[in-house]
This record gives C-alpha cells, sequence and structure tokens, in this order.
C-alpha cells in the first residue's frame, strides 16, 4: 500500500459519544415515562391527602383516607374476594399452561402447532369482549349451557349467584390467559439444549421422568415470574366483573373488587381523594402479595 | 506508518484495577504481541488503545498527538475482532465499504479501495454474500480486509484466530506474517498462544495482572527471561522449575540430593531449566535421579516425564523418537550448567 | 423437536399419543366454544337467538342483514369505533415499541449513571394498579384539556415498560458488543451505529413488542372508559360495552343482542387473523424473552 494513502488524522470529531448516547436513547421513553407516570402517581399520592367535601372545600387531612381506608369494610371485602379469585384461578391457569407446554414440548401428540395456536387465540380477544361472550353462554334464558340443561331435564345452573360467580367469573380470566402463559412456558421448554435429553435418555429416564425431573426444575425461575405477573393481574380485576355487572346485579355490587371499588367512588361518587388512596393501598397490597410470594418461592428453590 | 506511545496507562472499574501504569513505546512497522493469560489485562490494554475503553489515567499518544480524549472514530486505527464482528446484514462488500462511506469518501475511490484489498485477500468471489454464507477463514479474512481498506495508521488484532480450527489457524498466521511484510504497517495483536506470539512478533510484551512483565524480542523472552512468570509462560512445554540454594560454592535442589557445582550468587532461590536443557542418563549418574512416569513421542522430538522424589515431575526434551526410553525406566538427569535459569526469592531473575 | 429414543411403533406409546392428542383436543372446543358461539349467534335473528340452539345455527341466515344493522346503527357509528381503535392502536404500538427498543439498546449497551435505579423503576412499574395511573391521569389531562381527544388514549399508552424489559434482553442476545464497537472503529457515530447496523438486527424483538403493545391497545378498556365521554372517539371495546349494557338493560330499545354479536366477532377476527399470520414473530419474541428471565 503506498505510503501517501495515509491522511493525516482529520478533526472530525463524533458529535455524540456514548457518555452521552444512553441519555439520548433513554429520552423519548423517560419524557413519557415521568409524564404519564411518574407525575400521575405523584399527583394521585397528593390527592390521597386531602378530602373535599361540599361544605368546607378541600383540606389537606395527612393520612386521614388511608385510615379510612384501612378499616373500609367495602375494600377488604373486595381485596379478601379476589385472593379467594386469585387461589382458585391462577393454580388452574398455571397448571394446564405447564401441563400443555410439557405436553407439546415432548412432542408426543398429533397437530402440535394447531393446538398450539388455536391455544393461544383467546389471547387476542379483548378482556370485555370475552367476559360479553361469556355472559351471553351463561344467559338462563338463551345460554347454551341453559339450554342444554333444560333439554336433559336438569335445573338450569346459575352463574350468578354468591357461590358460583367467582368459579363464573375464574372461568373467563382462564379461558383468556391460559394459552399466553403455555406459550412463555412452551418457549422457556424449547430452549433447554436436546443434549440434556439424549443424556438423561442414555441414563435410561422415560420420556415422562424427563419431563418432571429435569425439564420443570430448569424452568422453575419463568414459572415464578407468570405467578407473580398473574397475581398482579389478578388484584386489578376489573373489566369481567363491569361487564358482568348489569347481568348479576344481586351478587356483584359497586364494590366487588377494589378497582371497581375505586372506579366507582371517582367516577360516580367524585371522591377523588379517597380513591386516590385506596389505588395506594391496593398497590401497596400488590407489592406486598408479590414480594412474599418471591421471598417464599426463592426459598424453596434454594432449599 | 504509525508510533504508538502509552504513558502511565491505567484502568480501573470502581476499584478493581484492570491495567496499572503502563508505559510502552510501539515503533512505527512495528509488529508487537501482548501474551498473557486471560485476565492479565491484555485485551483491555488494546481496547484502551483503540479508544473503546477511556484511561483511567495516563495518556496514549499515536504519532506524537495525545489521542487519550478523542473517540475510536477519530483515532485512525483498525480493528480486527475475535469474533470478526462482520455486520450481518450486509454484504462482504458492504462490510469493507462501511467505514469509508461513512468518512464520505468519493463512490469510486471506495469501490477501487474494496476491489484491490478483495483482491490481495483472494475474497472477489464472495462479494456480494453476507457472512452467515461463508466459512471461519472466509469471515477473517473479510474482517481483515475491512481493516485493511480503510487504510489506517495502525492495525489492532485482539485473539483473531482464536476461534478457527488448529489447521486454519497456521495457515492464517502466515497469512498474517505476509501482510505485515506487504503492508509494513504498525501491528498490535492481543493472543494468549504463545506460538502465535513467537511465531509473528517483532516484539513480546508480557502482561500478568494487569502488569508488563518484560518487553522484547521473541529470542530475548525464551533465552533471557526476566523472571519466573514470563520463563514459565514463553516455551512449551514449560520450563521447569525447581526450588534450590546455594551451599559448598554450587546449587542444592531442595527436597533431593542433587548438586549441580557451578558459582551463584548467595540469594538463589530458584533455578529453572528447559526440557531441552536436560538430557537423560543411565541410573545413579547426573545431578537427579527420577523415574519415568509418560512418555509422549511426536516423531520429531520425544518429551519424557520424570518424577523426582520430593521435586516433582521434570519434563525432558530428547530429540528424534528415542526408541529406547521407556516407561517405568530409572534414570538419571544431567542439566546444562550454563543453560541454568536463576532466580530469587521474588521470582526475578538473576544475571 | 427432539424425540430421542423413543419408540413411535410400540403400542404404548401410540396409546400416550392418542390419550395426550385426546385431551388437548378436548381443551380446543373449550377454547373454540365462545368463538363458535359468537359465529353461530351472529348469523341469527333476535328471536332465533332466545329460541334455537345457542351452539348451532338457526334456520334463518341472518348474518348479513346482522351485519348491516352492525353498520347503519345510530349512523354507522360502529364503524368510527373499529376505525379509533385501529388508530389508536397503531400509532401508539409503533411508538412505544419504537421508544422501548430505544432504551432496551441504552440499557443493554450503555453504561451510565443511575442505570440500575431507573431500571428497577421501569420493573416496578408493571406492579401499579390500572387506576392508581388512570384516575390521576384522568384528572391531569383534563387540567391541560386534552381530555376527550384521541391524544387522551394514546399518549398515556406510549409508555410500555414491558417493552423495555424485552428488549433489553434481546438486544443483549442479538447485538454482540464487539459489533458496535467495530462500527465504532470503523468511525461511525453512536445514533449512526443504532440505526444503519443494530436497529436491522433487532427486528424480530422489535415485532414482538410492536405485536404486544398493539394488542395491549387494542384490548385496553379502562383508559378509554375513562378519558373519553363522546362515543365518536370511542374505540369498539368501549363502544360494545355500552351496547351491550343497554342491551341487557333492555333500554337501547333498537339495540338488539344479535348486532352486539355481530360487533363482537367483526372486532374480534382481525386480530386473531393477524396473530395467525404474525405466529413466527410473537413466538419468537416471548422464546427470546423467556431464556434469561
Amino acid at each position: 500500500m503506498p505510503e501517501t494513502a495515509i491522511a493525516k488524522r482529520p478533526r472530525r470529531r463524533v458529535l455524540v459519544n456514548k457518555t452521552i448516547a444512553p441519555y439520548l436513547f433513554l429520552l423519548p421513553f423517560a419524557v413519557l415515562f415521568v409524564a404519564f407516570l411518574i407525575i400521575p402517581l405523584l399527583y394521585a399520592f397528593d390527592l390521597s391527602l386531602y378530602r373535599s367535601a361540599l361544605v368546607g372545600g378541600t383540606r389537606f387531612v395527612w393520612f386521614d383516607n388511608y385510615r379510612r381506608a384501612f378499616t373500609d369494610a367495602n375494600f377488604w371485602d373486595g381485596v379478601i374476594l379476589l385472593f379467594k379469585f386469585g387461589l382458585l384461578q391462577i393454580p388452574i391457569m398455571l397448571g394446564l399452561a405447564l401441563l400443555f407446554a410439557l405436553i407439546l414440548d415432548s412432542g408426543i401428540v398429533y397437530a402440535k402447532s394447531f393446538f398450539r395456536i388455536s391455544f393461544f387465540i383467546p389471547y387476542a380477544v379483548p378482556a370485555v369482549i370475552a367476559a360479553l361472550l361469556w355472559g351471553y353462554m351463561y344467559g338462563p334464558a338463551y345460554g347454551p349451557f341453559a339450554q342444554l340443561a333444560t333439554a336433559v331435564g336438569w335445573p338450569k345452573p346459575d352463574f350468578f349467584n354468591p357461590t358460583t360467580i367467582l368459579p363464573a367469573l375464574a372461568n373467563i380470566a382462564v379461558w383468556e390467559f391460559m394459552g399466553y402463559n403455555m406459550i412463555i412456558y412452551f418457549a422457556a421448554l424449547q430452549a433447554i439444549p436436546t443434549d440434556l435429553e439424549e443424556a438423561s435418555m442414555m441414563d435410561g429416564a422415560s420420556a415422562f421422568t424427563y419431563a418432571i425431573k429435569v425439564k420443570l426444575p430448569m424452568i422453575v425461575p419463568m414459572i415464578i415470574v407468570t405467578v407473580i405477573f398473574s397475581i398482579i393481574g389478578t388484584l386489578q380485576l376489573f373489566s369481567e366483573p363491569y361487564l358482568i355487572y348489569n347481568l348479576a346485579r344481586t351478587v356483584i355490587n359497586s364494590h366487588f373488587t377494589p378497582n371497581f371499588y375505586a372506579y366507582t367512588l371517582a367516577f360516580t361518587g367524585q371522591q377523588y381523594n379517597y380513591s386516590a388512596a385506596i389505588s395506594f393501598v391496593l398497590g401497596g397490597v400488590v407489592a406486598i402479595v408479590s414480594y412474599a410470594f418471591m421471598l417464599a418461592a426463592n426459598r424453596g428453590v434454594n432449599r | 506508518m504509525a508510533v504508538i506511545a502509552l504513558k502511565d496507562v491505567k484502568k480501573a472499574f470502581g476499584s478493581l484495577t484492570i491495567i496499572d501504569r503502563v508505559n510502552l513505546e510501539i515503533g512505527d512497522r512495528e509488529f508487537v504481541i501482548f501474551v498473557g493469560p486471560s485476565g492479565s489485562g491484555k485485551s483491555t490494554l488494546l481496547r484502551l488503545i483503540a479508544g473503546l475503553e477511556d484511561c483511567s489515567a495516563g495518556q496514549i499518544f499515536i504519532d506524537g498527538e495525545d489521542v487519550t480524549n478523542l473517540g475510536p472514530a477519530d483515532r485512525q486505527l483498525s480493528m480486527v475482532f475475535q469474533s470478526y464482528a462482520l455486520y450481518p446484514t450486509k454484504t462482504v462488500r458492504q462490510n469493507m465499504s462501511f467505514g469509508l462511506e461513512v468518512a464520505r469518501l468519493p463512490k469510486a475511490e471506495i469501490t477501487r479501495r474494496v476491489n484491490d484489498v478483495a483482491q490481495i485477500l483472494r475474497l472477489d468471489d464472495y462479494m456480494d454474500r453476507k457472512p452467515k454464507a461463508l466459512s471461519g477463514g472466509q469471515r477473517q479474512r473479510v474482517a481483515i480486509g475491512r481493516a485493511i481498506v480503510r487504510e489506517p495508521v495502525a492495525f489492532l488484532f485482539d485473539e483473531p484466530l482464536s476461534n478457527l480450527d488448529a489447521a486454519l489457524r497456521v495457515e492464517m498466521r502466515i497469512e498474517i506474517a505476509k501482510l505485515h511484510q506487504r503492508l509494513g504497517a504498525t501491528m498490535v495483536y492481543v493472543t494468549h498462544d504463545q506460538v502465535e506470539a513467537m511465531t509473528l512478533a517483532d516484539k513480546i510484551v508480557v502482561l500478568d495482572r494487569g502488569d508488563i512483565q518484560q518487553v522484547g524480542t521473541p529470542m530475548e523472552l525464551y533465552e533471557r527471561p526476566a523472571n519466573l512468570f514470563v520463563a514459565q509462560f514463553i516455551g512449551s512445554p514449560k520450563m521447569n522449575v525447581m526450588a534450590a540454594a546455594v551451599r559448598d560454592g554450587g546449587i542444592a535442589i531442595t527436597g533431593a540430593r542433587g548438586f549441580v557445582p557451578q558459582s551463584v550468587p548467595a540469594n538463589l532461590a530458584k533455578i529453572g531449566a528447559r526440557p531441552e536443557d536436560i538430557a537423560l542418563a543411565p541410573e545413579s549418574q547426573g545431578h537427579l535421579q527420577g523415574k519415568i512416569d509418560v512418555v509422549e513421542r511426536l516423531g520429531s522430538d520425544t518429551f519424557a516425564y520424570v518424577v523426582v522424589e520430593n521435586v516433582g515431575v521434570l519434563t525432558v526434551r530428547i530429540v528424534g523418537n528415542a526408541a529406547s526410553v521407556a516407561v517405568g525406566q530409572n534414570v538419571g538427569l544431567v542439566f546444562s550448567a550454563d543453560r541454568l535459569h536463576l532466580f530469587d526469592v521474588d521470582g526475578k531473575a538473576i544475571r | 423437536m427432539s424425540i430421542v429414543g423413543k419408540n413411535f411403533t410400540s403400542a404404548r406409546f401410540r396409546r400416550n399419543r392418542w390419550l395426550l392428542t385426546g385431551v388437548l383436543a378436548l381443551y380446543f372446543v373449550y377454547t373454540f366454544l365462545p368463538i363458535w358461539y359468537v359465529i353461530t349467534a351472529s348469523t341469527k335473528t333476535n328471536p332465533d337467538l332466545f329460541s334455537s340452539f345457542g351452539l348451532w345455527f338457526a334456520g334463518d341466515f341472518h348474518l348479513w342483514d346482522n351485519l348491516r344493522d352492525l353498520f347503519t346503527i345510530q349512523n354507522g357509528i360502529f364503524r368510527l369505533w373499529l376505525w379509533n381503535t385501529f388508530y389508536y392502536s397503531v400509532v401508539s404500538a409503533v411508538c412505544a415499541a419504537l421508544f422501548a427498543t430505544f432504551a432496551g439498546y441504552a440499557f443493554a449497551k450503555y453504561d451510565f449513571v443511575g442505570k440500575k435505579f431507573l431500571f428497577a423503576l421501569v420493573l416496578g412499574a408493571v406492579m401499579i394498579p390500572q387506576t392508581a395511573l388512570v384516575i390521576p391521569t384522568f384528572l391531569l389531562l383534563s387540567k391541560v384539556g386534552l381530555l376527550n381527544t384521541p391524544l387522551s388514549v394514546i399518549l398515556p399508552q406510549l409508555v410500555f415498560p414491558p417493552g423495555v424489559f424485552l428488549m433489553r434482553v434481546y438486544v443483549d442476545e442479538a447485538i454482540p458488543s464487539e459489533l458496535i464497537d467495530a462500527g465504532r472503529v470503523d468511525g461511525a457515530g453512536e445514533l449512526h451505529i443504532f440505526s444503519s447496523l443494530a436497529f436491522r438486527l433487532l427486528m424480530p424483538g422489535f415485532t414482538t413488542v410492536l405485536i404486544l403493545a398493539f394488542v395491549a391497545s387494542w384490548n385496553n378498556y379502562f383508559l378509554p372508559l375513562v378519558v373519553l365521554n363522546s362515543s365518536e372517539h370511542f374505540p369498539v371495546t368501549v363502544g360494545l360495552a355500552q351496547w351491550y349494557a343497554s342491551a341487557t338493560q333492555g333500554s337501547g330499545g333498537t339495540l338488539l343482542f344479535t348486532v352486539v354479536m355481530a360487533g363482537a366477532l367483526v372486532s374480534i377476527l382481525p386480530v386473531i387473523l393477524a396473530f395467525l399470520v404474525m405466529q413466527r414473530f410473537w413466538q419468537g419474541g416471548l422464546g427470546a424473552g423467556s431464556v434469561k428471565a
């Protein structure tokens, strides 16, 4: 290569160096994050420290709203209901998801991709429409379940009494989200290297033993993540009961779930301050339950 | 092309010091190799020169100009990476011309340079392929080509051959040596493979734990290692090292009856003997007594691993296939006394 | 799929195969039940909906009439709802995925002051109950006069923290740091490296986040329910739920259950089709997130 080709270093400094670049990349997200997450949260917290009354206007009451929330039976009834709902729905949903993911991953069944994709489809259906569809199907007058029961001479099933409403709602949630969790498990299972299977076959393990003793423990971290997301999702339950509300006025009231309660307080009662406090206490419950589960899970895993 | 100078260069991540006050001068057209075990800081030193890492202290000069605060883009260097780091979405031609396009060279100039280099590296037939469709050796050549087209002031190589299989590695090693002769460029090369270092380098820099242990030509390092670390790192198989002390005007090897009559300084603590500087002798003759444990015959050479009680396993190199040597034999060992390496308590060579 | 050492011909294997396929088929029936119901229901007349069997077609095929009703009732407002949903979802998803990709890239490939804290903040955001955000957002939007505008739905949806998390993991996997270093040595600036070298490699991850953000927006109900009050701005979810409420209360008069059913069918079919077409992307991306999580 000719010596003359070497030019003197030009003074062309790069404008954005690697100290500035990360902040530039973060900027759009950060601005929106602050505007639509941090500021609303701070504002809500500020709101929660005031009380407005028809007489006397708005005044600063410190943590009075929180004190009220802690003793508000309407709120805690909702929380307890969600606990029951979660204990019913999450194990069924995740258990099925795990079972189906293991079956599909083992490659033992026919039409694997057909099942995998069709189980995921409900995730594409908005929760509101899912609730609406199941609401129709639960209907005592024209729902197919009622029709089938009448046809064989059984009493019509009642999905809207105090004991059946929870399973009826849980069913909607299972229907919607089972496939989503199954896909996550399936992807995690697929990421397990195949030589592990070969090694366990050489050790004489059956496909079943391999699935339970080798594959399952390997996706435990993923299971923990899905449980936490399910807990968070459950405690925020709103759309399904809000939709079914009109069908089951007797069992679903305006404080059926905490989110529902906060919504009612804010938009029918105009009690924004107390509603904000309720939301914060709910956030606290979400955080405590998730954290407690994480602690318990970690202890279990490390044992 | 360029002189690269490092002055008191230091790199630390928090309290962890990777490079500690390194001073080094790399001459024009020199092929300098950094060697050292993993974690010695050799790659970090190269990345500091490239500008990919910022110095915690000290200065770096290229052709006398302080580039310490310039980014990699402004240093006019080229680098070949261990994983080649070819742009997967671009063809070979696009990979090679990317840097020139960034520099806004005229189109005709880019085409000319890329075609020239493609010819040198015999890449003409692959110019429109994506890296995915190339073999390991071809990818390596594209990475080198991408470095050459930019006509940099110096080339940096970060373990460029470690992803190749053994045969290809030898072939590429020779190609890089030829390239250095042809381009006459300053090259800085990092490797953990001391064979690569010995065969390619004009000058080797041996690093350990962020410190330069010794700088010198391959033969200097082999013949006159500055300390135990260099002595054991350069040369394959490794130099034999034994604890020793001065007694009665000679060297007494600790733990054995061995004695080498030779006048030595009083601060002797260890001696080293390269495998070729030890010879086998009949039982109960020579400086030490041992038993052959393993024999490796490479055809041209034979290595005998001899267990010496209380001293350890010593490696002996015998030229030829040494048909008479067998496992289990009791043998005597004879040192070439004038070729022994002497070290003090700190592991420093005694001259 | 690896089926190492499985004996395909053994009777036990075949029995298990049929048994497990049967289990999956059973769940498929359950999954498909509501969708089948909405298909049959939207082909019926309103009286037939009550008198004929729910899971089969009635004698009178009324789908086209129901669809015509759906698109003409209240001056064809349903068409507007569909368009709104589409518009809100596309704009929100594209921007949200883009911003999440930028942020994920910054978290994965750079060291900067406050990185750990900021990332923890993003992860913590997932735990915030919707009401805690939507109600103050509603009040703040009303202060700046954005309430009841498309922006009031779109802007809050541009923040998609799960996308940032997913993209961080994806960037880590898809872009070796040496590649970025190579670009730097080649003289490219940081933004140039992102736009001309990195982004194309991130397309699969970007697409996954795009789809997730799109679905999240398409399915969103609570936010538009709160911030919108004139029906010409409604997305399908809010509009249909309102029709549904008035139909169940019997106060709608002209609003028939069959029309609501046809509306449900029309609003879920496009997304289901999109999922079927784009399955390569969402499956790949969800997999990427799972490897390290």
